[in-house]
């Protein structure tokens, strides 16, 4: 059954963020086909561009040289994280002031429930509200930006309907239009439905969304997804809410597509112990231990590598970290030019600092890494790290996190 | 490719500061003086704090219509410093 009630979720989508509050902060970029990168180089690749960029085929993802091709005068800007975090937080101002119940799911993303909420709202809809935002966020953050709106019963289908009407829109979706905009869309229009997804359903005779929705959830959870997952589905697709749930963080992690494709140690290792640092960092940030670690390298003929290991004893200084990390990274085939790396830890438990330790070097370690962090946070990230990792620091650039906001405050202190 | 010009020199610059003002126009860079010249600002783009170890600058992304220019405020030390610029030559249409 179709979910019945008005709705109360609202979606706000910031259209194209980066590019536009870089087009926001330089007039002369409005109007133009601008693209964002974390650094720029011969591999950069796009991670967000204007809606000019878009209409002429430009796509997040693709690289400068290919957006060269399709468009010659094609602008490439390199990421300005505070000027992100500064839309970020006024964003966040604006939402705060209408109801308690809102929630960031990225950057540019947040989520206003107004369950409840009815004696705030002032004899006003909840789509008046939408509008009175877009035109607050006109006035408070710059005259160029826009956003999407989307309203619906959960959280799922008002996301749908912040992406209907791009950019700049606002829509609604309840019981009244459901089954209307399903016919309007395709597969993988859905939020959540990429190709292997679509590909699952295509076997199973579902070709469009009219047909996902009519699908039983039995059918659903036994033929298409295997798992409970279909049931949720069947759900989502009718307006009921199960995206509510917090997720729970599994594992820290940080990457680098290397600047110059190499064998040479010096240059991969001070790059490679500063992943390290700024994963201990991340671990720290969030108060948890790791137990386990991966390491990974990618090659330039194609190839991959990885190392697992799990430790009896979980840790979080820098200095744990990378000599373990640099251990397993060492057993990586050396005479092949690498291209990319990382390293991940994962079974995070809460953390035990502050436990003091029956051992001495313990004790101490901790002390030393507890003043570091005190330092850093005071004169800014790096100030006082290893020598090796400050000679990576210099090649590896910190990335705008799309995903999450989690590290957001972390990431700005340098 | 970037077309921001990197500068970093200190500048002289006339800023109102206005009460009636939303919040993130409430300081506006009128002008700047600039290797002798005056230049007079239209637009204020964006203007955000940001920390510098635990410094406070503000950033203005101001434009005179033929250029675009990145201020730097420091709070602290109250200098202004014109750390790049984008000019319009180079995206002749």
């Amino acid at each position: 059954m179709i979910n019945p009630e008005d709705p109360r979720i609202m979606f706000i989508d910031l259209n194209s963020a980066f590019a536009t509050t870089e087009q926001q902060a330089h007039p002369l970029l409005r109007g133009r086909p601008i693209g964002v990168t974390n650094r720029i180089s011969k591999y950069c690749c796009v991670i967000a561009c204007s809606y000019e960029a878009k209409a002429l085929g430009i796509k997040v993802g693709m690289n400068l040289q290919e957006a060269k091709v399709i468009y010659p005068g094609f602008i490439m800007l390199e990421s300005d994280p505070p000027k992100y975090h500064y839309v970020y937080q006024k964003l966040i101002k604006i939402m705060s002031d209408y109801s308690p119940n809102f929630q960031m799911k990225s950057i540019d993303e947040g989520i206003i429930d107004f369950h409840g909420m009815d004696h705030l709202l002032k004899n006003k809809t909840i789509s008046d509200i939408g509008y009175e935002i877009k035109q607050r966020v006109k006035e408070e953050v710059g005259s160029y930006m826009t956003i999407n709106v989307g309203i619906a019963p959960n959280r799922f289908l008002a996301k749908q309907a912040a992406n209907w009407h791009k950019p700049d829109g606002l829509d609604v979706i309840d019981h009244t239009n459901l089954l209307e905009y399903y016919q309007q869309i395709k597969l993988t229009d859905l939020t959540g439905i990429a190709k292997g997804f679509e590909a699952r359903l295509k076997a199973c005779g579902i070709f469009a969304p009219i047909q996902f929705f009519e699908a039983s959830a039995d059918m659903l959870k036994r033929r298409v997804f295997h798992s409970v997952i279909g049931e949720d589905w069947h759900h989502r697709l009718r307006g009921q809410e199960v995206d509510q749930n917090p997720t729970t963080r599994r594992q820290v992690g940080r990457q680098f597509v290397l600047d110059v494709r190499t064998t040479d140690e010096n240059l991969i290792l001070p790059r490679f112990h500063y992943l390290c640092e700024t994963t201990g960092k991340k671990l720290r940030h969030i108060n948890m231990n790791a137990r386990g670690i991966i390491v990974w390298a990618n090659f330039a003929n194609g190839e991959r590598w990885q190392a697992r290991t799990t430790f009896n004893y979980s840790f979080y200084t820098d200095k744990q970290i990378y000599s373990r990390a640099k251990k397993m990274f060492n057993a990586r085939p050396k005479h092949l030019i690498m291209s990319a790396m990382g390293i991940t830890c994962f079974m995070l438990e809460p953390t035990n600092r502050g436990q003091k330790s029956l051992f001495d070097e313990i004790n101490k370690e901790d002390l030393l890494t507890y003043a570091v962090d005190e330092i850093n946070e005071r004169y800014g990230t790096f100030a006082v790290c290893s020598l090796d990792a400050l000679e990576g620091k210099k090649h590896v650039k910190q990335k705008i996190p799309f995903g999450s906001v989690n590290y957001f405050d972390l990431l700005l202190r340098d | 490719m970037d077309p921001s010009i990197l500068i970093n020199q200190r500048v002289e610059v006339l800023a109102i500061y206005k009460k009636s003002l939303p919040a993130s126009h409430i300081c506006v860079p009128l002008k700047m003086k600039w290797k002798d010249q005056e230049i007079k600002f239209s637009e204020l783009g964006l203007r955000h704090p940001t920390m510098k170890g635990q410094r406070m600058v503000h950033i203005f992304d101001v434009s005179d219509g033929n250029n675009d220019y990145r201020l730097e405020f420091d709070a602290e030390g109250l200098t202004w410093t014109l750390v790049s610029m984008i000019s319009k030559e180079p995206f002749y249409d």
